[in-house]
């Protein structure tokens, strides 16, 4: 290996860095004396084409084998995902032009490009050590944009608890990799799925619950979400939107990875009868409290940045459902998930993002600002429409197939459908979330707004963002095998460290589980003439 | 005269792990939360020294450093918002940040 290689294998993490580098210069060398506006346009565009030409550089490479005894790993998975992240750092870029929060346009530009560097090495990273330097590259420039609002004592109020909660639980994920180095011996997925077993030795359950901790406070799952629902409502709108998606894209994956990949071993079982000790009964009950806790605190909320930060707590224990189920498609179903969620999240702070500069609410906006939007702007309602639908997982949304697959591969992974009650609990909590869905729309559609209702004021940028989000949102519902099957073969890893699963026949089990509901779905979807490619690919991967 | 074996580098680690953990979560002056969080990172530094020396690898050691230098980092950005909270509100006591509620 020659440092060469290396550069090739970073390309694209290196183009970020130096698009961020370039876009501070540009701004502090050349354009400090330039109207606000100006800046601001000419940092996004220096990041639209940086990021630009690294999703080229990540769409032509070709996948590499591990780098450095597994420090560095590049597959089709994780170039699409850091595609993804990138295209999200560049919408949240775009969203804050013309926004007064701050007037440090270089360094924010800068700060947002460094914190997706992180999170496209977190999703590259095959050891602890990668793993926890790149999840620190992501937090850090996270701490200080959600302060980057200095006009709001909120601002800085929410960035504090991020960072006090945020460094505690690295403090903890710190630990528990120490222990799970000192038991294994070794720092990659391989080497600790090779040596660590369950039963051993006690400790490895304190190894177990520290690193569990740690990714639990990055993902937001009840009980560690505290920081959530302050970060959301505090931090400026766009770079809460980075946070709700990006990071919960880079964090997921890394969750499911490190329990799946290199923890194999001490997975245990959440079966109703005759669970075992392990990670799972762990993930299990942090999934049931988030989704309990998130959705029904979501309903007191009045404010919607605080509403999306407990539905995001809801989504979170749904994912986590994913990673529990501990198989291949499982993984796939959580990459699918997590995906169009970030997507669907990021679309509706983008609408918030409008909102918010419309009603000129220092202190973020409430509920009833959102009263008759529909006649002050249709577009942007019907795009709302689309997100919130989405995310209460309404047909044909790509909310709604994010659930399916995902309930389907948890009621598949156990023995004998062990974790059928799980999958219950999750539907009964999303009939619960429509109740708060809802009451955004109600306020869009049917409540009348105060006085005159008066046009919103869009910028052609913004509402082209929002548009292309919703029409994502509806395409990935209406052919969410595009994705799926993105993510199919993907976990050539974790098969090779040993996760067995077992062969798929997602429709008949999910005709099994709802019969009466799967059938019409199935046909009015198209679920069912898209079958047989979907079984074919995942039946391929095992 | 007993040499220190792996057990007891693990007993101070994690005993200087509770402290800074009973640190973060009991004292109200921020600073002294910071330094308690130092102090949980530290006890994981210690515990994987001691495992890299029993374990006969440099792997662990080579953590260590990456691990100083992310927590000389943290603290920098720590201490900034300690200092943009104390322009704004006159305090740095946790009690005080209060604004955002349920």
């Amino acid at each position: 290996m020659n440092y060469m290689e290396l550069l090739g294998a970073l390309a694209p993490e290196a183009i970020v860095v130096l698009t961020a580098l370039v876009a501070l210069a540009v701004d502090l060398l050349v354009l400090r004396q330039a109207p606000q506006n100006a800046r601001q346009v000419v940092a996004v565009s220096i990041t639209a084409v940086g990021i630009l030409a690294a999703i080229i550089a990540l769409s032509v490479a070709a996948p590499s084998p591990p780098w450095m005894d597994g420090l560095l790993i590049n597959h089709s998975t994780t170039a699409f995902l850091k595609q993804t992240l990138l295209v999200l750092a560049l919408v949240a870029g775009i969203l804050s032009i013309q926004s007064r929060f701050t007037q440090h346009t270089g360094e924010y530009v800068t700060l947002l490009l460094l914190s997706t560097v992180g999170m496209m090495l977190l999703v590259s990273s095959d050891n602890l050590l990668l793993m926890f330097v790149a999840l620190e590259l992501t937090s850090l420039p996270l701490y200080v944009l959600t302060a980057f609002n200095k006009e709001s004592p909120s601002s800085s109020e929410a960035s504090l608890k991020y960072f006090l909660i945020g460094s505690l639980s690295a403090a903890c994920l710190l630990f528990g990799i120490s222990l799970l180095y000192g038991l294994s011996g070794g720092i990659t997925w391989t080497q600790l799925a090779t040596t660590l077993r369950a039963g051993s030795e006690p400790i490895v359950y304190l190894a177990l619950i520290l690193t569990l901790i740690g990714f639990a406070f990055k993902v937001a799952a009840a009980p560690f979400h505290l920081w959530a629902p302050d970060v959301y409502q505090g931090a400026p709108t766009p770079v809460a939107a980075f946070i709700a998606s990006g990071s919960k894209i880079a964090s997921f994956y890394m969750f499911a990875r490190i329990f799946m990949a290199a923890l194999p071993g001490t997975a245990g079982s959440a079966a109703w009868s005759g669970a075992t000790p392990g990670w799972v009964p762990l993930v299990a009950a942090l999934a049931v409290v988030s989704m309990i806790l998130g959705n029904v605190a979501a309903i007191a909320q009045r404010s919607v940045k605080r509403l999306l930060a407990y539905s995001a707590i809801g989504h979170a224990g749904y994912a986590l459902l994913a990673i529990l189920s501990n198989t291949e498609q499982g993984m796939g179903s959580l990459l699918y998930y997590v995906v169009t969620y970030a997507v669907t999240a990021m679309g509706a702070f983008a609408v918030v993002n409008v909102i918010e500069r419309d009603v000129q609410a220092p202190n973020g906006e409430s509920l009833t600002d959102f009263a008759g939007l529909s006649r002050r702007s249709p577009l942007l309602s019907l795009c709302l429409l689309v997100f919130v639908l989405s995310l209460a997982g309404i047909p044909p949304l790509a909310g709604f197939f994010g659930k399916f697959y995902i309930f389907i591969a948890t009621a598949q992974s156990g023995t004998s459908q062990g974790l059928i009650w799980l999958v219950m609990l999750a539907i009964g909590t999303s009939a619960i979330s429509l109740y708060y869905y809802l009451q955004i729309l109600k306020q869009v559609y049917v409540v009348e707004s105060v006085g005159q209702p008066t046009p919103v004021q869009l910028r052609p940028a913004e509402s082209a963002c929002i548009v292309a989000m919703a029409c994502t949102v509806l395409i990935l519902g209406c052919a969410p095998n595009w994705l799926i099957n993105r993510f199919s073969p993907n976990s050539t890893e974790v098969r090779r460290a040993g996760v067995i699963t077992k062969p798929s026949t997602t429709l008949e089990l999910a005709a099994e589980i709802h019969p009466r509901i799967t059938a019409p779905l199935g046909t009015a979807t198209g679920l069912v003439q898209k079958r047989p490619q979907f079984e074919t690919t995942t039946a391929n991967a095992q | 005269m007993i040499t220190p074996t792996l057990q007891h580098y693990l007993v101070v680690s994690g005993l200087l792990f509770c402290l800074g953990l009973l640190g973060v979560l009991a004292r109200r002056n921020l600073l002294v939360v910071y330094m308690s969080l130092e102090l949980m990172l530290n006890a994981a530094n210690l515990a994987l020294v001691a495992f890299s020396h029993f374990n006969n690898q440099l792997n662990g050691q080579v953590m260590v450093f990456f691990i100083i230098t992310v927590a000389a980092a943290e603290v920098a950005v720590g201490l900034a918002l300690i200092v943009a909270i104390y322009r704004k509100r006159q305090t740095a006591h946790v009690e005080d940040l209060s604004s955002l509620k349920f």
